[in-house]
């Protein structure tokens, strides 16, 4: 089964990258004028092609709709299909791309993203499989608070991705003797998606932000004073809630107090990821592009560290980590999908962002790029909100002096479209990739986590909204 | 009839065949973890796992795993909660936390789950 679907996954690359060549020479010709956009993606190249049709969104709609019901409702079929369902429809709509559109750059950009995604992800994960860190304390709620506020920080060192998958098991034995969902859903809102707005390296959106010439530290400097009280507020909801779930009987458990850590070589690995995430040719003059294949250094290089982190770990750790690629092949498959099959939705986002951004507040970039990142990948969401946002002031954001310029004068626009890219992505097990990894860690460590719709409407509505409607109104409502 | 200590100390192993699985000694299983499955419902022969417990073996069928070992990987493993036969089933104490895992040639490992591995009750 692995196999036929490995041959479905290449014909989709080979469709994305080699089937353009040949159409390409034909693409002026075909496009239609009636229904031309500017539609890249990162707004990276500006071309011109025709706008999808907007029935094109239903594979993006179908595949979201059977990630939340499959699960629930055919979890048997769901579990044994849904690699080929993920895939098939990817290509139908990577396949209107090229036949219908003759459009190659937006699927080719996307496979770009998507390997840059998926190596990160998955370097990230099997070096941090190669960490063994022991806590032998009592789990209480402020040890947990301390946990859940030292992973935010560091999510915005090593990356929301990498400090999830390196906290996430310590975190469970930590909690092993009373562990409920709501510790799991509580990491993945803190962890792996909120704790990471302070810099570039914390979340993708970021990252992209800084390559257009967001300098690096506007983030930390505009953000914080947003990102504390946010952070503080969901860690005491947390707090409170665990403190009612500690046992009545004091505990018989004699604890040392200890805490070990195993596996300094795979520290090694994940300092290697992080500086390769600045491996990029629009940051260092030096480093080649290999346009127009979808890779670069830095992906050769995560790649390799794929590699190299799984065969040099010690054995013992990666047994005592029940170390297995299942996870992070599930998020490859289904984010393959949701890659190719949000093409358009993105697209005509863009497009009608472009129409209408003359006319948006603040808050309404804070909502439209929030309630879309909770649902699409929130970086070129953000892109293509802070396209709009800086085409509102004839700002152009391919241009690096005039992001710098848009920054500067228009400060609000930036903070409520980065705060909303990433927190947002904390609202659905897709909204950011560690988010379904570290819901898969915790399944085989025999947690039995909320469905999609459960976590959604049980955790993140009830828990997230009102305090993310709190940061609208205090920082971007009335503001123009 | 073996006990699970005998099992542990001298290294006795059980035996697979497809979905099947034959351990050397009677208990009732209360919690099945194999990949992200988590099964506690033994009572439907058509999902998730059949156990069928005899005098001196239990033997556990995994409905949606034809091939186990296409389906274990290299470090991971079965985890389960059991109690042995003949002890207080409501006595959280006398719950015991196994992994097997198919080691080739209709061999099957059993180790009792070690503080490193993370498998929550």
């Amino acid at each position: 089964m692995i196999n036929k679907n490995l041959a479905f996954l290449i014909i989709l690359v080979i469709n994305v990258v080699f089937i353009p060549i040949d159409s390409y020479a034909s693409d002026e010709s075909l496009i239609d004028t009636s229904a031309l956009t500017l539609s890249s993606i990162s707004n990276q190249q500006v071309e011109e092609h025709p706008m999808p049709d907007i029935f094109m969104v239903i594979p993006f709609i179908t595949l979201l709709l059977m990630i939340a019901t499959g699960p629930l409702f055919y979890h048997k079929f769901w579990e044994k299909h849904y690699p080929k369902i993920a895939i098939l429809l990817g290509l139908i709509t990577v396949g209107y791309y090229l036949i219908v559109l003759h459009d190659t750059h937006t699927p080719l950009h996307t496979l770009d993203e998507y390997i840059s995604f998926i190596a990160l992800l998955g370097s990230l994960f099997v070096a941090s499989g190669g960490i063994l860190i022991k806590i032998d304390r009592k789990s209480t709620p402020m040890l947990n608070s301390v946990l859940f506020l030292f992973g935010a920080v560091i999510a915005n060192i090593i990356g929301t991705t990498g400090a999830s998958m390196l906290l996430i098991r310590p975190f469970l034995k930590l909690n092993k003797d009373r562990i409920k969902p709501y510790h799991i859903i509580f990491f993945i809102f803190i962890v792996s998606n909120i704790g990471g707005a302070l810099t570039p390296i914390g979340d993708p959106p970021l990252f992209l932000g800084f390559l257009k010439g967001v300098e690096f530290f506007w983030v930390i400097g505009h953000v914080w004073y947003i990102w504390l009280p946010t952070v503080i507020t969901i860690i005491s909801i947390f707090y409170f809630i665990d403190s009612r779930n500690m046992p009545d009987a004091a505990s018989e458990i004699k604890y040392s107090n200890k805490i070990e850590f195993k596996g300094i070589r795979s520290v090694f690995f994940l300092a290697i990821i992080i500086v390769s995430v600045f491996i990029d040719p629009a940051v260092i003059d030096w480093v080649p592009s290999f346009d127009p294949l979808p890779i670069g250094i830095r992906e050769i290089i995560m790649l390799s560290i794929i590699f190299i982190a799984y065969k040099s770990a010690p054995p013992e750790i990666l047994a005592a980590n029940e170390f297995d690629f299942e996870p992070i092949k599930e998020v490859a498959y289904l984010f393959v999908g949701i890659f190719a099959t949000m093409m358009p939705a993105l697209q005509i986002i863009a497009n009608e962002s472009n129409i209408y951004g003359q006319s948006l507040t603040p808050g309404i970039f804070y909502w439209a790029t929030g309630s879309l990142s909770a649902f699409l990948d929130n970086a070129p969401t953000y892109l293509n909100f802070l396209s709009a946002a800086m085409g509102k002031f004839n700002f152009d954001i391919n241009i690096p002096d005039q992001v710098l310029q848009f920054e500067l004068a228009h400060p609000i626009y930036l903070s409520a479209v980065s705060v909303a890219a990433v927190f947002f992505g904390a609202m659905t097990y897709i909204g950011n990739g560690p988010n379904f990894m570290v819901k898969s860690i915790s399944e085989r460590a025999g947690i039995r986590m909320p469905s999609f719709f459960g976590f959604l409407f049980k955790y993140a509505v009830p828990v997230l909204l009102p305090i993310f409607t709190l940061v609208w109104l205090v920082f971007y409502f009335g503001k123009v | 009839m073996k006990s699970l200590d005998e099992i542990l100390q001298n290294n006795i192993t059980g035996m697979y065949y497809g979905n099947r699985v034959l351990l050397p000694f009677h208990f009732t299983a209360l919690k099945i973890v194999i990949e992200k499955d988590i099964i506690t419902d033994f009572s439907i022969r058509e999902k998730g796992a059949y156990v069928n417990e005899h005098p001196d073996f239990t033997e556990i069928y995994f409905i949606d795993y034809p091939v186990l070992e296409a389906n274990i990987s290299k470090y991971e493993n079965i985890k389960m909660i059991i109690v042995e036969k003949g002890k207080d089933i409501f006595d959280f104490s006398t719950h015991r936390k196994i992994a097997i895992r198919p080691e080739g040639n209709h061999i099957l490992s059993i180790k009792e789950i070690d503080e490193n591995t993370i498998f929550i009750e």
